[in-house]
């Protein structure tokens, strides 16, 4: 029985890390190019991180330094010539100044709202929540061209606000606040009004703290999809490189002067996507819970 | 009880936003639909179905509906199966479980455009390692297993590997080939989707309580086959519809990978919804087209939502 046991957990691990295997391999190309030569990456050699020979790369004294500053190891090379082509950093801050506007403002818009459909009453409140329920069924990709239209007959392609406006309504925020707060006790809300708290205080200073964790998730889970989504920023920003997000700032990389040259590309590619997953693997449960958090009844 | 107006302020930002950016939009492409206008004409013209009528009778539309058909019809039961079997795998470990869940996870939180950049490369013909690990495979174990000449009815000479072999290494252009991009393009959906599946099947499986599996047993339930279909798959049902929808809806909605690697080709074997939209309505200013396009592909997500809600209530209580 116990042999028979091992056996079976053998062919289990055997077939996941097959699969493993599969799931790394873009992870471990992307890797391996960003640190390799031309050369190695051409003639697919040198492993994972290549021979890392001292040498002097002709694409970067052609670009016009001196051959003295084009002379270091590959993977040297690869991250500072990224960073030296690309305004890297700039697509960067645009990430963070973009995804957090937009929790910022789905907070402010959300909060209140769920607070109301979960613990005032007043008229016309079944009704809103049933607003609500139909705008879940909405996908905002969907309807990218209408608003495409609109904010091109305001004028606004091509801006920030272009990249965040249509984000700033999360219905599924409103409904997962809402479904929250309904779980906090009345008695709370009351005592709060007792001590002569007014609504807005209430919903600042009693609510928001009770409703960390859930907003922990639902950041997470608005971040990564700002952060990561590509079709959004490709629709509403045409030309300027300033108002590049991270992941336009990959397609640029790729479509490039550079594409004569990979690893500086591949370079660029892992710094704009290593970020968000460094935090992913520090935080790891939250990540899961956040992203899952769809998946919520 | 309160009396103050303070909710028409908590309500009214989130009111007035659901209505200028979710539900008025819905409005606006219908009506762009049955016109001619493009962005930046001063005048249009209503024009009745026929920005319809075109998506249904030219051939480019016809090939976009099959694109996007054959991506959601192979993604969607694949993606949510292996999710399933990851989860059932993992879920029966000893250790380790942890290692391989963070795994499956990395592709659901990586930048998929990043991800589709790196995965052209691996399966560039002649930079990757895909086709080099296949070209250094002719005549051993490797052609064997991926020929599948261990299939009694394929014959060793003939299979896709050993032709390749002969053929001086013609592996597969997997992107940039007819019968193989939309596979391919198909592959990476999975890649990319199966993990997020595998996460939702783990949290359905610890629910399940284990008196359940002891009652099976007790019932002469005793293998493994059994018991995961009497226990297992009919506890899991709530899961399933909940993953296969929103699978669904997300499938729907490709575009990074399309337009980053095939961009709608070769010969619009790729040519999916959203990538049409853009395609038309953004880069070649065909704006009721595209229009036309938003409505149908909106019809088809809330048909799928609206059949979702409808199996729930009918069907999914015990």
């Amino acid at each position: 029985m116990e042999a028979k046991q091992y056996i079976g957990e053998g062919w289990k691990h055997a077939i996941l890390i097959i699969g493993a295997i599969v799931v790394m391999l873009p992870f471990y190309m992307m890797v391996s190019m960003s640190l390799k030569s031309q050369q190695e990456i051409q003639s697919i050699s040198g492993g994972l991180i290549g021979a890392q020979e001292t040498q002097t790369f002709p694409v970067c004294v052609k670009t016009g330094y001196s051959e003295e500053t084009c002379t270091m190891k590959p993977y040297q090379y690869n991250y500072w010539f990224a960073f030296e082509k690309a305004p890297i950093p700039r697509y960067l801050m645009n990430g963070v100044i973009v995804t957090l506007s937009i929790f910022i403002i789905q907070v402010l818009v959300a909060l209140p709202c769920a607070y109301a459909l979960a613990k005032l009453r007043f008229y016309g409140r079944e009704f809103v929540f049933s607003m609500v329920l139909f705008c879940l069924l909405i996908p905002v990709h969907g309807i990218a061209l209408p608003l495409y239209v609109m904010l091109a007959q305001a004028g606004l392609v091509d801006t920030y606000s272009a990249l965040i406006l249509p984000w700033t309504i999360s219905v599924f925020g409103i409904f997962l606040m809402r479904q929250f707060f309904m779980t906090v006790p009345d008695e709370l809300i009351d005592a709060a009004r007792m001590d002569g708290m007014g609504e807005y205080a209430i919903v600042w200073k009693v609510m928001l703290p009770t409703a960390i964790p859930a907003l922990l998730a639902f950041a997470i889970f608005s971040v990564v999809a700002h952060w990561n989504d590509y079709f959004w920023p490709r629709m509403v920003i045409t030309g300027n490189r300033d108002l590049f997000t991270p992941p336009l700032g990959i397609r640029e990389f790729r479509g490039g002067i550079d594409s004569d040259e990979f690893g500086p590309m591949m370079a660029s590619i892992v710094t704009v996507t290593v970020p968000l997953i460094v935090a992913f693997i520090i935080a790891q449960k939250r990540f899961i819970e956040g992203i899952t958090l769809t998946g919520m009844k | 009880m309160h009396n103050s107006k303070a909710h028409i302020w908590f309500i009214a930002p989130a009111i007035i936003l659901m209505i200028i950016i979710l539900i008025f939009p819905l409005f606006l492409a219908g009506g762009i639909s049955f016109t001619d206008y493009n962005l930046g004409n001063k005048t249009f013209e209503w024009v009745g179905l026929e920005n319809y009528d075109k998506m249904f009778n030219r051939k480019t539309y016809v090939k976009m509906i099959w694109a996007t058909a054959t991506y959601v019809i192979v993604v969607v039961p694949i993606s949510v199966v292996l999710g399933l079997c990851a989860a059932m795998l993992l879920n029966s470990l000893r250790f380790g479980a942890d290692i391989y869940k963070t795994i499956f996870f990395l592709p659901v939180m990586a930048t998929l455009l990043a991800m589709a950049i790196a995965w052209e490369f691996t399966l560039h013909p002649t930079l990757g390692i895909v086709n080099s690990f296949l070209a250094n495979g002719c005549g051993g174990v490797r052609e064997f297993i991926l020929g599948f000449h261990w299939l009694p009815w394929v014959d060793s000479q003939e299979s896709w590997y050993a032709v390749a072999c002969a053929n001086n290494m013609d592996f597969p252009y997997w992107l940039k080939q007819k019968n193989t991009a939309i596979w391919t393009v198909c592959f990476i959906g999975i890649w990319q989707a199966f993990g997020f599946n595998m996460v939702l099947y783990l949290a359905g499986l610890t629910s399940i309580p284990r008196e359940l599996y002891q009652a099976a047993e007790m019932d002469g339930a005793k293998s493994t086959w059994e018991q995961f279909k009497l226990v297992t798959w009919p506890m899991l049902g709530p899961t399933t519809l909940f993953v296969v929808t929103i699978t669904t809806i997300r499938t729907f909605q490709v575009f990074d990978t399309i337009e980053i690697l095939t961009k709608g080709g070769p010969s619009k074997t790729t040519y999916v919804m959203m990538y049409a939209i853009f395609e038309k309505a953004i880069q070649q200013n065909l704006t009721s087209i595209g229009a036309a396009i938003t409505v149908v592909f909106i019809g088809f997500i809330l048909v799928l939502t609206f059949f979702q809600r409808y199996v729930i209530e009918k069907r999914v209580h015990y």
